[in-house]
């Protein structure tokens, strides 16, 4: 458990699940497994984070849901990027890029 | 956010919620899968999903809610539903702030109604303001306000660079028909540009074009209700005095001026009647100039003035008579004309009922105000729970807002309800005020007015609990101070308002006391149109009504006192001198009477002989005249046997009578003198004077059909009904008035009052401790006493301060009494004291009683 969502900085979420969704249409459950899995267990996301980040990336039209049918055959909701999602993700990565930069000067200044 | 985006989600959110709970039962089902695939027991795997989502399936459903947003309207709803609670709960303070705000929003709006209808946008016009009304001033003569001659309609009409329009109207009315009965119909008839003037365009058909003569345009009330608005009219002929007609047009709805009129013809100017020597002739028409556009009204004034001064200037034609006379041309806004005596008066009223509102307020806010000790627990605990400050601060303010809210429908029904009145009321401007109605923009002020005074009530408390939640005794010192600001500043706006009240009262008092010098008790009055072609019917009229059964006397009169501005002013001469440089001018009012006029009305003949039957047309023109003008202009000699020159040439003096006042009680008539009616027969219409025992109505109405058949009679009423009518605007100014101020007055008692409760009951156990330690009763009631006269006394000398700087603004308004009547301020001041000695008594009564073992055990 080596970190949940809530530790993330502030609109970090909703950027994984934006980048998650940018390789392809998924549902909430393996968008938690990708993160987590891609992550090396780095990052673990709660359900109670998950889904509100859904409604939020939903009322921003960043993406769009629709019922479907998981690979183990379970009526589940898919979540697909828009394009006004992979603009917004670029945007995210941009600041979060910045942002990762400021840190790392601060961490090597001696 | 894109707002719509959320409240699109906020209204479908039930299936949305639905749908969540879906996703998050698979959510779990397929960690359930998982615990089954690593080989866990299909019970302790349902058990495992479950511990892993846990509490986050709760929170992620409200979380994910949360997100759906439109918190803020939820929390409103659910601020509302406890507001209303808690006014249900305190429902007797609840009505009192509703009750309040409902009077002070209706009576603000009412006024506002009529101030709209007469004032700002008068008639409905919308650029009125652009639009002047020109009248003749000769200052000489003492007359201001006079209708125009064709001369200035010429004058004005030509400084194009300056007016864009100028139109000229002159009264007129036609003998018609309806259902067998004649009927007078009233008009104008205007000039072309009338209607363009006052930016009118017609509702049907059109307007006059110059070449137009026997054309009309019909009011939209009388197409209405003569033609049941039917659009065919048009090309129609309408008979007038027996005339056709063609009927070109008709105006649109919202178009009522005059207020009387309900046709238009066209008016063609004679070249003559405009020449420059007939100035101060022949003054019948009234003018209306529009600005042209960019023009600025003191630049029409300054050009206007700058012409009459070069007409007066030596060496031109008329120079010398118009600078004896100080002749003007003025120009006065048209909203002024339209609204005439009420302007003053509805601009008090409107003060009036401000002041009523913001004395609510503050007695609702006082009484707010008392109530926070009792709420100081339950903010702190809701503070402590987690509630912001903000929050809070909504939640008070809800529950000021919907009495707002409340009062405010209410003040609307109040609005409706006195605006309906208004319309039943015998005043000179009635038939403008039954134009006034409620529409959107008027509800709006209502609501808006509602609204600011539930935030003007109840932001100080609000602010105050809040403050008091958290420094407690501090700021209940605060508090006490806001409360004895508000409740000071109600005896302040009641002093005020009933200073008012009294100097109106006592100019109405005065007024009415004014003896008329004619006896119009048991007269009854009336107006008829005068058949054409029949020399006679005066004759046959007036022995028709001598005849009539229960009639002591009976005279024609035109026109009747008391029934508009008098009758015509001009200069005269005298026949027998000269007019002497520096002695006033010669002018008087010219009455056309019959013979019994004067024993009709009971007006004493001073001297020589009153008019005979035998003064009639084929006599020797004679005339009265009143005392004024025998003491103005015959200082030094007797009038009798004088003749003076003012109609139809030479007229001899046979009479004096003692002075009336012609148009009201209150205005000092100008010189008369009367005529004989046969002798000067220039007028259409007659008046009738009747005295008599039995109802002079059905007389005259019987008589004139014996006369003539077809004359119609307007107009009917008694003289006593028309000198009430002269002073229905002061008095239902000085009614309003006396009951806004009534209003002030309880208010302020009911604050003190209030106040003054809540202080003794937040001391009770000090008053315990006190009188356990050997205060005495009347030590505690003197106490308590003196502390809430404090602040009435504090309101009261503000009240006179404000009143000193204020009521001199009454002007006009009053009549016979100074603004700063000593014995009104005494008087309203013993008023206030009186009333508001009781709502202090009582509390410091039940201090005094306060028995010291029971507050102090109660701990």
């Amino acid at each position: 458990m080596a970190g949940s969502s809530q530790d993330l900085l502030p609109g970090t979420l909703e950027m994984l699940i934006l980048k998650t969704l940018d390789c392809g249409p998924n549902h909430g459950y393996a968008i938690a497994q990708y993160i987590q899995r891609v992550s090396d267990d780095a990052l673990r996301v709660g359900e109670g984070s998950l889904y509100p980040a859904l409604q939020r990336l939903l009322i921003e039209d960043w993406v769009t849901a629709a019922w479907g049918t998981s690979g183990t055959g379970r009526k589940v909701r898919f979540y697909k990027i828009t394009p006004a999602g992979r603009k917004q993700l670029r945007h995210e990565l941009d600041r979060f890029a910045f942002l990762v930069g400021g840190i790392n000067r601060i961490l090597e200044a001696v | 956010m894109k707002p719509w985006k959320r409240i699109q989600f906020w209204t479908t959110r039930r299936g949305r919620e639905r749908e969540l709970a879906r996703e998050i039962s698979a959510h779990r089902q397929m960690i359930e899968d998982e615990y089954l695939s690593q080989g866990l027991p299909p019970s302790e795997a349902r058990a495992a999903s479950l511990r892993r989502l846990g509490s986050s399936e709760l929170t992620a459903a409200e979380r994910s809610r949360d997100q759906w947003g439109l918190l803020w309207l939820e929390a409103l709803l659910r601020d509302v539903r406890f507001a209303s609670r808690l006014l249900r709960h305190r429902w007797l303070l609840s009505f009192a702030a509703i009750v309040t705000v409902a009077i002070g929003v209706g009576a603000n709006t009412a006024v506002v109604s009529v101030l709209e209808t007469a004032l700002l946008h008068p008639l409905g016009l919308r650029d009125a303001d652009r639009v002047f009304t020109a009248t003749v001033r000769f200052d000489n003569l003492h007359m201001t306000h006079a209708p125009d001659s064709g001369v200035e309609y010429r004058e004005l009409h030509s400084m194009t660079n300056i007016f864009s329009g100028v139109a000229a109207i002159e009264g007129r009315d036609w003998t018609s028909e309806m259902h067998g009965e004649p009927l007078r119909l009233v008009g104008r008839a205007v000039t072309a540009d009338f209607f363009s003037v006052f930016g009118q365009h017609p509702a049907l058909g059109r307007f006059f074009d110059p070449a137009d003569e026997y054309a009309v345009v019909l009011s939209h009330r009388f197409w209405q209700a003569r033609f049941a608005a039917e659009p065919s009219v048009i090309g129609q002929a309408l008979m007038l005095d027996g005339k056709p007609y063609r009927i070109i047009g008709v105006a649109g709805p919202g178009f009522r001026f005059p207020t009387s009129a309900e046709v238009w013809i066209p008016l063609q100017l004679a070249p003559e009647r405009m020449a420059a020597s007939q100035r101060g002739n022949n003054m019948n028409l009234g003018v209306y100039a529009r600005l042209r556009d960019g023009a600025r009204p003191a630049q029409a004034a300054s050009r206007v003035n700058a012409y009459v001064a070069a007409l007066k200037s030596p060496g031109t034609a008329d120079a010398g008579d118009l600078a004896k006379l100080s002749y003007f041309i003025d120009l006065e806004p048209f909203s002024q004309t339209v609204s005439g005596d009420l302007r003053r008066p509805l601009w008090l009223l409107w003060a009036a009922a401000l002041v009523v509102l913001l004395t609510g307020c503050a007695n609702i806010s006082a009484l707010l105000l008392s109530q926070t000790a009792g709420r100081r627990r339950e903010m702190a605990i809701r503070l402590s729970l987690g509630g912001t400050r903000l929050q809070i601060l909504r939640q008070l303010l809800v529950e000021s807002l919907m009495l707002g809210v409340f009062g405010g429908v209410g003040g609307i029904a109040v609005a409706a309800v006195a605006i309906s009145l208004l319309s039943n009321l015998s005043l000179p401007g009635q038939p403008l005020l039954e134009l006034v109605r409620l529409d959107y923009r008027l509800l709006l002020y209502g609501l808006a007015l509602a609204l600011l005074s539930g935030l003007a009530f109840g932001l100080a408390p609000a602010v105050q609990l809040l403050r008091d939640s958290q420094t407690a005794a501090m700021a209940r010192g605060t508090r006490k101070r806001f409360q004895d600001v508000f409740v000071a500043a109600e005896v302040c706006a009641a002093f005020v308002l009933l200073v008012s009240t009294g100097l109106l009262l006592q100019s109405l008092w005065t007024i009415e006391h004014i003896q008329p010098g004619f006896d119009p008790a048991h007269v009854t009055t009336a107006y008829l149109l005068k058949p054409k072609q029949d020399p006679g019917f005066k004759h046959r009229l007036v022995d028709a009504l001598a005849n009539a059964p229960g009639v002591e006397a009976a005279a024609l009169a035109y026109p009747v006192p008391m029934s508009g501005d008098g009758g015509p002013t001009s200069m005269f001469d005298i026949r027998s001198r000269h007019h002497q440089h520096g002695e006033p001018e010669w002018h008087g009012e010219a009455y056309f009477v019959s013979a019994r006029f004067f024993e009709t009305l009971r007006i004493p003949l001073v001297h020589g002989r009153g008019l005979a039957d035998s003064d009639n047309e084929s006599a020797p023109l004679v005339c009265l005249i009143d005392r004024k003008l025998a003491e103005r202009f015959f200082p030094d000699q007797d009038p009798i046997g004088q003749e003076i020159g003012m109609y139809s040439g030479w007229a001899r003096v046979v009479g004096v009578v003692a002075n009336i006042r012609g148009t009201t009680l209150e205005s000092e008539s100008r010189p008369v003198v009367y005529y004989s009616i046969y002798q000067i027969p220039y007028f259409d219409q007659a008046g009738v004077v009747v005295r008599s025992d039995t109802p002079g109505a059905p007389l005259i109405r019987a008589a004139v059909k014996q006369a003539s058949g077809a004359a119609p009679v307007f107009d009917v009423r008694s003289m006593d009904e028309r000198i009430a009518e002269s002073l229905g605007v002061r008095r239902i100014l000085a009614q309003l008035i006396t009951v806004f101020g009534g209003i002030c007055l309880l208010l302020a008692a009911v604050g003190l009052a209030g106040v003054a409760a809540q202080m003794v009951s937040e001391r009770a156990k000090e008053i315990g401790v006190r009188v356990a330690v050997g205060a005495r009763p009347e030590q505690i009631l003197a106490h308590f006493l003196g502390r809430g006269l404090l602040s009435a006394l504090i309101g009261l000398a503000a009240g006179v301060l404000a009143a000193v700087i204020l009521e001199r603004r009454l002007g006009s308004m009053l009549y016979g009494v100074a603004p700063l009547d000593l014995a009104t301020f005494l008087a309203v001041s013993f008023t206030v004291l009186v009333v508001l000695f009781p709502a202090v008594l009582w509390p410091a009564w039940r201090a005094s009683k306060i028995d010291p073992q029971t507050v102090l055990r109660y701990e």
